[in-house]
């Protein structure tokens, strides 16, 4: 469950988003293991989940959905939730990565497009091990910079 | 085949990274150094035989986990209190004592000196061994 007010930031389980990243993960390994077109249609598949979480909220991304109904029932509600903010950012940070990268295959730059993947593809490894979100660190430092009305 | 290649690169950075980060979590590093704490700085009398001081910020999963373990450790030992500071709202003391992570834990002795310190969720057994550090000094 999550709570979302005008006032208060909106609220999500933590496991959800060691699922989602564990499932990126997988998919941003075949992506450079694949050979075309397979692999730019499965990375696109991944700029696509990216943007959803990004733009319209992580809870309406195909992974997020998949942790509510397949996996959430089987192991309880969560202890405690986190604020959203820092991993939705995250979300748009793999997005630049995975987008960049989409691009790069696209124009036959493979380099750029195997390296933008494995920038990718080590967050995602990092997230669904120990729980580091790179991304969630870049916001903190971003806002650290900016100190606008809390 | 070359993204094979980087697949295995990557995934081997991302292990070793992995590896580092658990292992620094919780490491407590004696502090060499005259750092000594006070009510004034740290808002709170210091206890009879360790001070828990931590170091929390906003968006910090790991920092309720903290405090939970060191209210819970302040409460069933003797003689030590823990106290919870928001980084943001004492920015000299951070800058001051070097705080570059949170959560960060230093543990004072009964002078508020500072003895010893680690960044990360630490595990029961740490924070309780460098308790035994700072009132085995005396």
């Amino acid at each position: 469950m999550s709570s979302t007010s005008r006032y208060a930031p909106s609220q999500v389980d933590r496991r959800g988003l060691r699922v989602a990243a564990a499932i990126t993960s997988i998919v941003l390994a075949l992506v450079l293991v694949l050979p075309s077109p397979a692999r730019e249609i499965l990375l696109a598949v991944q700029v696509g989940v990216f943007a959803i979480a990004a733009f319209a909220g992580l809870k309406r991304s195909p992974y997020s959905i998949f942790f509510a109904k397949v996996i959430r029932p089987r192991i309880g509600a969560p202890a405690e939730l986190e604020d959203a903010r820092p991993p939705r950012f995250a979300q748009l940070v793999g997005l630049v990565f995975t987008a960049v990268a989409l691009i790069a295959f696209l124009a036959g730059a493979t380099t750029v497009g195997f390296v933008a993947t494995a920038f990718a593809l080590v967050a995602a490894l990092l997230n669904a091990s120990i729980g580091l979100c790179l991304g969630c660190e870049l916001y903190l430092v971003l806002r650290r910079l900016t100190p606008a009305s809390a | 085949m070359t993204g094979l290649l980087i697949l295995l690169v990557a995934v081997a950075v991302a292990a070793i990274a992995a590896w580092g980060v658990s292992k620094k979590n919780g490491r407590f590093a004696t502090v060499a150094g005259p750092e000594r704490l006070g009510v004034r700085e740290i808002g709170v009398a210091l206890g009879e035989r360790a001070t828990l001081v931590q170091f929390s910020s906003a968006f910090c999963a790991p920092c309720r986990a903290t405090r939970v373990l060191l209210t819970d450790i302040a409460e069933k030992v003797d003689g030590v209190v823990t106290v919870d500071i928001d980084a943001e709202e004492h920015l000299e003391l951070v800058r001051r004592l070097n705080i570059l992570r949170t959560p960060t834990v230093l543990v004072l002795d009964a002078d508020g000196a500072v003895v010893t310190r680690a960044s990360g969720l630490p595990r029961r057994e740490q924070v309780l061994a460098a308790l035994g550090s700072a009132v085995a000094d005396r």
